[in-house]
């Protein structure tokens, strides 16, 4: 019996040895002239240590865990994927969690200089949505303006064009997806509740992205914008509560510059971004959610590697950064809002980040808040502890991506 | 805001700062050029290298294109602009290659310099024959 159970397992196994997953080490042995069919895995992951002093609360979380598995069909077609789990569980019975696709799209290569995606894809706003790998930004959370005004990672279902101009160091982007989706907007996060993140999106309403990023040395420069409906109901639905409808109606618009400069071991980075919400009087009236007219937030970061004024290079790093943000999620309001000064907020961030290994970082940072005050009209349950403007985080991590 | 006020302060102003910046800065970059690739080898004039020691070839066929440098000693050295982690196309910034997928960099010697990346660009071997530097593609 032990012996037949063998036998079976071993032919099961058969059709498993003809099968080759590639790793990056083994795509250099490929001659990409030639078309080839081949698989590559590949992911990130980050867990942290957080004690919020105001709170005095202490919490761990795994808070992202992401596999990418691509693969390449011929020369001209493959598929690139990442699939996430957010806060390591996911229950029925509980809060919090997610399993996600956070990219999923055909690449259609036209030229080496030019390709189409189709499917779920992260169009270039901003500096972390297309680069969010946790060696790529410093500090255990990701910028509060890159998660509150520009809502990274932010993919939707569409169609991307990316090309790079022959005679100028310039890489350009257009992107056509589905729109968002204004009934669900939340007070305090403005846009971010209402990404459709391929999920039973609405596609009454499109969206239109483009993207520009100039290079030269280690200078990084990019505008984007962003211009698309919120209203993706049926026409006499959204007619009966008064919401202009259509592929663009009830628009948001949303503009970004960033600029990236590295030199010597001193890397800056500086990033500015806003929303207008012109119809947030219509939105309020019918989904009652206190959508701002329009928001804004800008960081500015410095960052210094310390192993490399070292006379023999190192290839670890020890960076120390500071990073200054400001953001306002109700610049202006509707005559129908409501102001929440605790959403004009100002953040400084300061701290380590140490890489024994190009992707394997430990981080370890301060972050401390000031807001305004509640407004008491927000205020829904007297009973709970006052609300502090001052806050004062301290972070410990990790972090790795390959 | 209005939309055209919107697209008014947004957009003409990045424009407008940044503008000026890039045409200064235009000549010095290094910019594509297209070539024909004949029997798997691509012949690059010489004298393309009278004042920047970096081209980028570009051809119709390939996948991506080949970063060709001019050593100090007068050799060539040809880099497959192919990302070792995620095959992804590479962006040249005139003194590294990025990669706009994960956010790997590579130095001008394809070495990796930021992660995620681990194994340096493909090499290609190359001639000099009659003024013309001939990159081998296999």
């Amino acid at each position: 019996m032990k012996n037949i159970l063998i036998t079976l397992l071993v032919f099961s196994m058969l059709p498993l040895w003809g099968q080759k997953v590639n790793t990056a080490e083994d795509s250099l042995a490929y001659d990409t002239t030639v078309a080839s069919i081949k698989t590559t895995l590949g992911g990130y992951g980050d867990a942290y240590y957080q004690r919020n002093f105001n709170q005095k609360y202490s919490k761990v979380n795994f808070e992202r865990f992401v596999l990418f598995v691509g693969h390449k069909f011929n020369k001209k077609i493959s598929l690139f994927s990442e699939l996430e789990v957010e806060d390591a569980k996911v229950t029925a019975t509980e809060e919090g969690g997610e399993i996600a696709l956070e990219q999923c799209y055909l690449k259609f290569q036209n030229s080496s200089k030019s390709y189409f995606v189709v499917g779920l894809f992260i169009p270039a706003i901003g500096i972390l949505n297309e680069n969010h790998l946790p060696g790529t930004y410093n500090g255990n959370q990701r910028p509060q303006v890159e998660t509150n005004i520009i809502p990274s990672t932010w993919r939707e279902l569409g169609i991307g064009y990316y090309g790079k101009l022959n005679r100028a160091p310039i890489n350009y982007s257009f992107g056509l997806l589905n729109g968002l989706n204004s009934a669900q907007f939340e007070h305090g996060s403005v846009i971010r509740k209402g990404r459709m993140e391929g999920r039973n999106a609405g596609a009454n309403n499109i969206a239109a992205t483009a993207a520009m990023q100039f290079y030269k040395n280690n200078f990084r420069a990019q505008i984007s914008a962003y211009y698309g409906g919120s209203v993706a109901l049926e026409r006499s639905v959204a007619d009966t509560l008064k919401l202009h409808s259509g592929l663009l109606g009830t628009p948001v618009m949303l503009g970004e510059i960033d600029l990236q400069q590295e030199i010597n071991g001193i890397s800056l980075r500086l990033l500015a971004s806003y929303i207008s919400i012109p119809n947030a009087y219509a939105i309020n009236q019918a989904f009652d959610n206190n959508t701002p007219k329009s928001a804004y937030g800008a960081y500015g970061e410095i960052a210094y590697n310390i192993f490399a004024c070292m006379k023999k290079p190192s290839l670890k790093e020890l960076i120390f950064f500071i990073r200054y943000e400001i953001l306002d999620m109700n610049a202006s309001i509707a005559v129908n809002g409501i102001i929440d000064n605790t959403l004009k907020q100002k953040h400084v961030i300061s701290g380590l980040n140490y890489l024994p290994l190009k992707n394997v970082v430990i981080k370890a940072d301060l972050h401390f808040s000031n807001t305004g005050a509640r407004n008491p009209l927000l205020i829904t349950n007297p009973t709970t502890k006052g609300y502090q403007p001052n806050n004062n985080i301290f972070n410990l991590g990790i972090g790795y991506g390959f | 805001m209005h939309r055209k006020q919107f697209l008014k302060t947004s957009c003409s102003f990045c424009v407008l700062a940044s503008a000026g910046f890039f045409v200064s800065t235009l000549p010095s970059c290094a910019t594509a050029i297209l070539f024909k690739n004949k029997d798997n080898k691509i012949a690059v004039p010489v004298s393309f290298f009278a004042k920047n020691d970096l081209q980028i070839i570009r051809t119709r066929e390939a996948e991506f294109d080949i970063a060709l440098r001019k050593e100090k000693d007068g050799s060539y050295t040809a880099l497959l602009l192919k990302c070792t982690h995620a095959d992804n196309a590479l962006t040249s910034t005139g003194n590294s290659f990025i990669c706009t997928l994960h956010g790997s960099k590579f130095d001008i010697e394809g070495l990796v310099t930021k992660g995620p990346a681990v194994h340096t660009l493909q090499k290609y071997h190359t001639q000099v024959i009659s003024d013309h530097v001939i990159i081998t593609l296999q």
